[in-house]
């Protein structure tokens, strides 16, 4: 030991412990008991708030979307029509509005989705057209539907 | 294509005051098929089992659909000609987003664009306008000389910082990472729409 004056033999130990531990505080100053005021619950408390935060903030995408579709089938069927029928239709019009606007002019525009929504049927309206023709079979062709 | 008004009588257009035509009853689906070893019906009948609106659908032949297109064409291009809409809305793709915009909006836009505070700046892609009575949408967008979409940037800062944060319980696998964005922010200063429809 070669503490040969009293500053020697005094341990230095980091001068700003207090604003690290306070910097961990800020992040937990609302929360509920001891864990707003404690170091060591506090510790604990703030990882798990960051983990929740990171891993919601990829759950709220998924949640925004789920909640714009419910919004457009229940505007849908508003306009006596099924949320995938109008989907479907307006992907072959080639319209790509996503669900995030649609169900924003649903809320707000409500002559807007209703104008979409008659788009939408009338496409189908052209697929079963299409889709069926004339009952009859093309030129050439000879089967049960000729013969009734 | 340009707009939705010109294909084929599926018309995006529609006006308010329109005369809807009285239903008759649909019989040539069924007719053509033929007659099915199941007598009954194969699902009973619950209050879920149907929906609760009537599959009617009306048959218009195609004359009269073209002229009723054509009324509706004209009826928006006299209104777009003399400039008579109030507020206009769009639907405008910018930066990997879709934003429903007016006049006087304010848009903030998570990541970096290249232009100065200040600059004025074209939203080119469309993707549909409304007004009061009627709508212009775009397949799948509407071209630059019918509309266009003015706006300022107006400020360019970050976010505030985000955590990222890892944590394995008994791995002693922790890591924490401080994420901070570039944002802009636009104003939305007009929308206008130039009488060119055909």
């Amino acid at each position: 030991m070669v503490f040969l004056t009293l500053s020697c033999w005094i341990r230095n130990r980091g001068p700003d412990r207090f604003w690290k531990v306070q910097e961990l505080l800020k992040h937990a100053r609302h929360f509920r008991g001891r864990k707003n005021r404690c170091y060591k619950l506090a510790v604990l408390a703030v990882r798990r708030a960051f983990v929740y935060a990171t891993k919601s903030r990829k759950l709220k995408k998924r949640n925004m979307r789920t909640l714009w579709i419910t919004r457009i089938a229940a505007a849908t069927r508003e306009h006596n029509m099924k949320y995938p029928i109008l989907m479907h239709n307006l992907n072959k019009c080639s319209v790509q509005l996503n669900r995030r606007v649609i169900s924003d002019i649903a809320i707000t525009e409500p002559r807007t989705f209703l104008s979409l929504a008659k788009l939408a049927r009338a496409r189908q309206q052209e697929g079963f057209r299409a889709a069926l023709g004339d009952g009859k079979e093309p030129p050439g062709v000879l089967s049960r539907v000729m013969l009734q | 294509m340009i707009m939705a008004a010109v294909s084929r009588g599926f018309a995006a257009l529609w006006r308010t005051n329109g005369v809807r035509v009285p239903l008759h009853p649909l019989l040539s689906l069924c007719a053509a098929r033929t007659q099915s070893s199941v007598s009954g019906d194969l699902l009973p009948q619950t209050s879920l089992s149907s929906p609760p609106w009537s599959e009617q659908t009306s048959f218009v032949s195609a004359e009269e659909e073209r002229s009723r297109h054509a009324a509706v064409v004209s009826t928006v291009n006299d209104r777009i000609e003399r400039q008579d809409f109030g507020r206009l809305f769009a639907v405008v793709h910018f930066a990997a987003r879709q934003w429903k915009v007016t006049n006087e909006d304010l848009i903030l836009v998570e990541n970096h664009i290249e232009a100065e505070c200040g600059d004025r700046i074209y939203l080119e892609k469309v993707l549909l306008v409304g007004a009061e009575d009627f709508t212009l949408v775009g397949r799948p967008l509407l071209g630059k000389e019918l509309v266009r979409v003015k706006a300022t940037v107006i400020e360019k800062t970050e976010s505030c910082p985000k955590i990222h944060m890892v944590f394995w319980k008994r791995h002693r696998f922790q890591k924490k990472k401080t994420i901070v964005q570039p944002q802009t922010v636009l104003r939305i200063n007009s929308i206008e729409l130039y009488p060119r429809l055909s």
